[in-house]
This record gives C-alpha cells, structure tokens and sequence, in this order.
C-alpha cells in the first residue's frame, strides 16, 4: 500500500502532533535518565491512536503493510523529537528480519503481536567489534537434539536489548551465520545495559548461556537476511537522521535571528549566514537521499542497494555536520546541557557510527557501484 | 509519466531517429579509446571554433524545422507552446543521441536572454528576434557584468543617455560569454544616476553589429578565450530595443538571473558526466594502479556520494515539477553542488594521476583532465559566486536578515 501526497502529509501531521504532545523535551530528558528507557504508556499509545508499530508490516500478519516511504515520514518526526522508544529496534531491525528471513512461521508466531504494540523485540547481531558483518560473528548455536538449538556467546550494542520481550540473534552454527529467537524469558540469557553515547537509545549488552533458542529462515542463511535488513535499517536510519538534521537547521535559523550582538541580529553577519546556507544544502541533500531510497526500495528497483547505501553515506554525514554547527551557532548556550543541542549531537554521532561508520558505508557504497 | 509525455517522448525519438546517430556512452569507457577529452570550455583555434558554431546552428535549426526548437516557447513566435517538463522530457531523450553541442545557442541565449525578451521586449523586437533565435540565425550574449560591478550588478556604470527617439550607450562590459559569436546582447545600462542604484537602470538590446561596439577577446586561464571583453562607444540604440521601463531595468535582469540559475547545474552529458561517472573513474584507477588505495577510495565514495545525491535531488525537483509544483530550493543546492562535485572530482582525479596530470605523457585518458581541472573555477563563479548563492538560500529560503548594503 503506498499513500500519496496527501496521505503522507496527514501522516507526518498526526505523528508530530502526537510527539509534540507525548515526546516533547522534559519527557526525552527524564525518559533517557530511567529505566527502562521508554514510557510503556506512550508506546501504548502509539500502537493504539496511530497503528505506528504496524505500519509497514504486510496485512497478513496483522500490520497496514506501508512501504518504506511512509516509514521514512514517521522516522523523521521521531528523529526531529528524539523519541525514546523501542520502534527502532521493534519495527524496523527485529521486524524486517523476520520479513527478510522468509520464514513464514516465525513471522506468523511474532509479527502480529509486534503490529499489535504488544511485543517488543531487538535485533542482537554485533559483538564487541560493533561489526555487523555476519563473518565476524563468534556467538554459536547448537542443536539441542530436540529440534531445538543452544545459543551460547556474547553480543553487545544491542538496541533496546534490556526490554525487548523478543531478541532475534545471528550465531553461527555448522552451517554458517544463522538467524535465531530468543524469548526474554528464556534461561541462561542476562541482560546488561550499557552507558552510551546517545542516552536516547538504550543499548545493552546479552550473554548466553546455552539459551535455549528457535531457528528463524534457514540454517545458514544469515549472511543473506541480514544483507536484507541493513539496507532496509540504514534507509530508515537515513530519514530519522534527515529529521534530526532538519530540527538542528531549524534552531539554529530560529537563534541567528533572534539572538543580537554588536547591534544586529547574528544571522545578518555572513559567517552565520552561510553556515545556516550550508546545513541546508546538507539537509536538502540529506532528505532527497533518503526518500529517493525508499522509494525506489518500495517500487522493487534494481537501483535500491546503490541508492540505500548513499542515503546512508549521506544523511549521516549530514547530521553530524548540522549537529555540530549547531552548537557553534548557539555558541556557549549550545555547550551547556540545558540546551537540547547536545542531544542531537549524540544522536548524530552515535547514528553515523551505528553501523560501521565511514570507513565501512564507504566501502559498501563502492561495491554496491561495481568499484 | 503520463500518457502525453509518453506519446511526446516517443514523437522526440522518431525525430532523432530519423536525424542522429546514437551517442556513444562515455560513462563507461574502454579504456584507451575514442575522444578523450574533457575540455568544460572549448578552446579551439578560430577556423574551428566557426565550424563548431556553425553545427550547433544548423542543429538547432533541424530541431527547429521539427517542432522542438523551442518547446516551451509560444506558437506565434515559432514555439511549440508546451510545458517546462516536456522540455525536460526532450533533453533526457536528446542525451542519448550524439548531436551537435549547441551550448553557444543555448545556454544563454535560448536558456536565459530569449525569455527576457519574450517577458519583456517590444512587440518589434520579439517578431524580430525570437523566432531568429530559437531557429538558430542569431546568438544571444549577456552584457550584464562590468569591471566595478560581479556580484554586486546593481552598480553597473555603463550609461545610456536619451537623444529624441534613440538612446546613446556608453560603457565597457566584460566576461561576456559568446560576444564574439553574437548577434545581439541584452545590455544593463545606467539610466539615472540619481535614483537608488537598483531603480536608475535599463536594458536595452544591442544589436551587436552597429557602429561603436567592440569586442575583444579575453584570455581565460583555461588558454581559450570564451568571453571577451566589450566596449561600447556611442552606440545608438532605437528606443523601441528598450526592455521594460525607463529605470525599471532592475525587474529585467531578475528574469534573466532566475533563468541563469535554473539553467546552470542542469548539464547532465560529455566531460560532466564522464568526470561523475562511477565507471569512468574506477576505470581510471585500474589503469593507474591505484585501484586498492584506501584513502584514494574513501574520496572517491564521498565524492560518488554526493555526485549520486546531487541527482537524486534533480529528479525529485522534476517529480514535483511533473506533479505541478513550483521550483523549490533545489535549483540553488544543485547549482552549488554542481560546482562543488566537479571541482572535487576534477582534484580527486588529479591525485589518483600524480604527475601525470602536470606534464602530458601522451597516455590517453590522463592529461586530459587537466582540462576540466582548469575550468572548475569558474564553475564556483559564473552565474552567481558560491557566496552570493549561500547569501540567496540564507535570505530567501531560510528568512535570514539581509546584509547591511550600501
Ligand atoms: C566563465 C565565466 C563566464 C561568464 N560569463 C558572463 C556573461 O556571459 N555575461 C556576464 O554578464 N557575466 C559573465 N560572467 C561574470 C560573472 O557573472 C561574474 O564574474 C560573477 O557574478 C562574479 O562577479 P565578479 O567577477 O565581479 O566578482 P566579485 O563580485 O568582485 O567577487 C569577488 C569575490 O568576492 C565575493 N563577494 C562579492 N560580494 C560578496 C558578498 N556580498 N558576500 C560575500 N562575498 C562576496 C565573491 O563571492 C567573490 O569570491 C562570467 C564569468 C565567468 C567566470
């Protein structure tokens, strides 16, 4: 199902009406200094006033089957506001796994209660490298003799990994990097969170123990469902990081022309006019990526995997940049910790790094280009 | 793309069927082979450089005789009066064919001057000109620019003062772009040295064959000598070539500006594309063996990533035009951009060819680039410096305070 221009319109309105009012800058602050590190009413909310956990997954399994167009819409107000809450990790790393990994049960068995708002979950791939190439994973899964596997090993940075009722894990078995879930519940598995960056993403550290675990796709198939997911995870990523770009554009054009010094306001001083100039060339940029990506992920083309690799190349270079002038606009106001600015500074670090960084969305980028 | 765009489309590709040779694709290049060049400007020895004119001249007349000289243009001056995107629609067509490059035509005289003069010239003049224009007989020039007055055009110097019917003109213009290839130039003039400075000029069009014009070439740095300087001494101009009101020159320059910027950063073909091209350059680097330098493959994705997002911008500006919408900022960012992704390839090339770049070994595909290294400049500068299009976005798109001007 694909909106139009005014479905999309409507969309981005409801959502930033109901962030202005549910995520508004206290609530982010408070939220990123507890545990867990989200309001179970809002996510509740959420699924019940705008379908949000449901929205690109297929019908059959009880979503509004969206592409990733109107997902792109929802992510960027979620960046502008820096919502704390485990959409992310939910919707758009665990789903689109259990879509990627083509296993009708597991998506039968888990994606409806997910759509509902009912389930959390988390996707738990990188070690302690950050890495998510499937080839460095060292976490391993055995058959249990029942039909069932033993997950034993280490991951870290996972998103949300502390709440989620739900941990879909890649371990290697004989076969080769194997997508496996995980209940929260489950015996041998310990949750620890760890301190971050971005406070606003709650990220943590599993161990298993021989955890007893459920083969999601087929053996083997990991390396495949995971290429799937990270460029459907770094498109998303690209348009909450085009939202957070935006919002820091927007403050800093608010301050430059409020803020006076020497008789005028800053933004009539060039210098602060042309860093304004240059951020928006940066999020103009930035928010073409990133939709061009979705949409051509949405019409099937061939041309997805080069364009998801530059909206992600792109988008986090622009946020980090908005990000920083920013807090130069601001000057000593944008050092401060009152001043939200640094909030969208983590996040743009954080997010830019998130899957690799540079040295590896460049690489994949020149692949993807035959180079 | 809806049904008549493709019905035009498909009318554009019989046209150039029947008319042109496909074009080769210089984005993928076997390395060694066919034209190297990658000259932005042309510099050619004068004999031909008039052969080149005239092939763009007599193309532009072809395209003429067949309905898409002048698509956007309206049908009582020999245009076809069709929509912006179906001009669109005809260049993307047009791209895959190998024509004649009609840049001097076209760039500013078609793209930029024909419609000032259809917005505002008198009747006479647009029965004279336009149709002269559009089916190839006469180049346009652009006398806006002047020694004392770039960025700052609202300063220009040049007088015009009134005679009874006539007005004498006195002045001297310079980085005129294709003068010495022109038949009329759209002059800003001084009119009324008393008024605020943007409300004491008009434009007038010089036809560039009366007495008291002068052109002389300039030098560029690129060793050619595309734009010239040009001297106006007691040049009579009838008061019926006068464009607007008497003072009211400042409204015509903004048509031609606003034309200048969409025009500038739309150059999808040649050298630009092949300077972009992802094929191209790893081809470059497998024959200079510098195909596994990692710091050398890190610029190169930066640089691809912006070339690529650059595009991707272009083509939702077209979506929403196509939609009809109205043109967003996105002609200021790619018009930015454009420059800037040229220039940083043309110096990331650079690096990947070492020495071979400062003396020519005769290897193919090497010193070439030097050419387009030595034309980035200007990229940066024509048509609106960098700055004054960063003061542009600020003021206008962003609601910044204006700069304090005199
Ligand atoms: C290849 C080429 C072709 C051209 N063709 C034509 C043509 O056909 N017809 C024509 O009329 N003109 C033409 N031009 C002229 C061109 O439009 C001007 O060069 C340009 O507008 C800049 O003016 P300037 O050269 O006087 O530089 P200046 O205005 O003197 O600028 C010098 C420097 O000061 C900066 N500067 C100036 N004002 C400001 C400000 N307010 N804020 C910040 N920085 C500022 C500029 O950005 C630049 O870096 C051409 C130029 C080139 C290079």
């Amino acid at each position: 199902m694909t909106a139009d221009d005014t479905g999309l319109r409507e969309l981005r309105a409801s959502v930033r009406e109901f962030l202005e009012a549910k995520s508004p800058e206290e609530a982010v602050r408070k939220l990123m200094e507890s545990e867990p590190r989200f309001d179970p009413a809002v996510w509740a909310q959420a699924a019940d006033q705008l379908r949000l956990p449901g929205l690109v997954i297929p019908e059959e399994y009880g979503g509004d089957g969206f592409g990733l167009v109107e997902l792109g819409v929802v992510l960027e107000e979620m960046g502008r506001a820096l919502l704390c809450a485990p959409f992310f990790a939910t919707v758009v790393l665990a789903a689109q796994a259990l879509l990627a990994s083509g296993d009708r049960e597991a998506c039968a068995r888990h994606l409806p209660g997910i759509a509902a708002g009912g389930t959390t979950a988390a996707l738990a791939v990188t070690e302690d490298s950050g890495s998510w190439d499937p080839a460095l994973i060292s976490a391993r899964a055995v058959p249990d003799g029942d039909g069932g596997w033993k997950l034993t090993g280490r991951k870290s940075f996972v998103i949300d990994g502390t709440t989620a009722d739900l941990v879909l894990v890649v371990a290697r078995t004989v076969a080769g990097p194997s997508l496996f879930a995980v209940e929260r519940e489950a015996s041998g598995l310990a949750a620890e969170p760890m301190e971050t960056l971005d406070a606003t993403r709650a990220m943590a550290r599993l161990t298993f123990d021989a955890v007893p675990a459920t083969l999601v796709g087929s053996d083997g198939a990991g390396g495949r469902t995971m290429a799937k997911v990270l460029d459907v995870a770094s498109v998303a990523l690209a348009a909450e990081q085009s939202g957070g770009a935006r919002r820091c554009l927007e403050m800093s054009t608010e301050h430059a022309l409020t803020r006076h010094q020497f008789g005028r306001p800053i933004g009539a001083f060039q210098a602060v006019k042309h860093k304004c100039a240059d951020m928006l060339v940066q999020v103009e940029l930035a928010e073409a990526a990133s939709l061009e990506a979705a949409r051509l992920a949405d019409e099937g083309s061939a041309e997805f995997p080069v364009a998801a690799a530059v909206a992600h190349a792109c988008c986090s270079r622009a946020y980090m940049f908005a990000a920083m002038e920013n807090i130069q606009v601001h000057g000593g106001i944008g050092f401060t910790w009152e001043h939200p600015a640094h909030l969208y500074f983590r996040r743009a670090k954080s997010s830019q790094l998130l899957f690799g960084g540079p040295a590896v969305y460049n690489e994949r980028l020149l692949d993807r280009l035959g180079i | 793309m809806a049904d008549d765009m493709q019905d035009f489309a498909a009318e554009a590709r019989a046209f150039l069927d029947a008319h042109a040779p496909k074009a080769p694709d210089r984005t993928a290049p076997v390395w060694g082979e066919g034209d190297d060049s990658m000259a932005y400007f042309s510099s050619l020895p004068p004999e031909a450089e008039r052969q080149h004119v005239q092939r763009a001249r007599d193309w532009q007349r072809v395209r003429h005789e067949n309905g898409f000289g002048w698509i956007t243009g309206p049908t009582e001056y020999g245009g076809r009066g069709l929509t912006p995107v179906h001009d669109l629609v005809y260049d993307a067509v047009e791209s895959e064919y190998d024509v004649a490059d009609t840049g001097v035509l076209s760039v500013i005289g078609l793209g930029m001057i024909g419609p000032t003069i259809l917005a505002h010239a008198q009747p006479p003049i647009k029965e004279r000109w336009l149709p002269a224009m559009y089916r190839g007989d006469a180049v346009a020039c652009q006398l806006f620019s002047e020694p004392g007055a770039g960025s700052d055009l609202a300063s220009v110097a040049t007088k015009a003062v009134r005679e009874g019917d006539s007005w004498v003109l006195n002045g001297q213009k310079v980085w005129t772009s294709v003068a010495q290839h022109s038949q009329i130039g759209l002059a800003l003039t001084r009119t009324n040295p008393d008024a605020p400075k943007h409300r004491g000029i008009t434009a007038f069009l010089v036809p560039m064959d009366v007495p008291g014009v002068e052109v002389r070439p300039l030098r560029q740095m690129t060793g050619g000598a595309d734009f010239n300087e040009v001297f106006l001494t007691d040049v009579r101009i009838p008061d019926d070539h006068r464009l607007g009101e008497v003072d009211g020159g400042w409204t015509v320059a903004l048509t031609t500006l606003m034309n200048e910027r969409a025009t500038v950063g739309s150059e999808g073909a040649g050298p630009v594309a092949a300077a972009l091209s992802p094929d191209h350059l790893s081809a470059l680097m497998r024959a200079t063996w510098t195909w596994d330098d990692r710091a050398l493959r890190a610029r190169l994705a930066e640089l691809l990533t912006d070339a690529l997002a650059t595009e991707y911008l272009n083509s939702r500006a077209l979506r929403g035009l196509r939609a009809g919408g109205t043109p967003g900022p996105e002609r200021s960012v790619s018009k930015l951009m454009y420059g800037q992704n040229l220039t940083r390839a043309a110096h990331f090339v650079s690096d990947v060819l070492g020495p071979r770049i400062i003396a020519d070994t005769g290897q193919w595909g090497t010193y070439a680039w030097s050419e387009l290294l030595l034309a980035t400049p200007a990229l940066r500068i024509l048509g609106g410096t960098e700055e004054i299009m960063k003061n542009i976005l600020a003021e206008r798109v962003l609601g910044l305070p204006k700069e304090v001007r005199s």
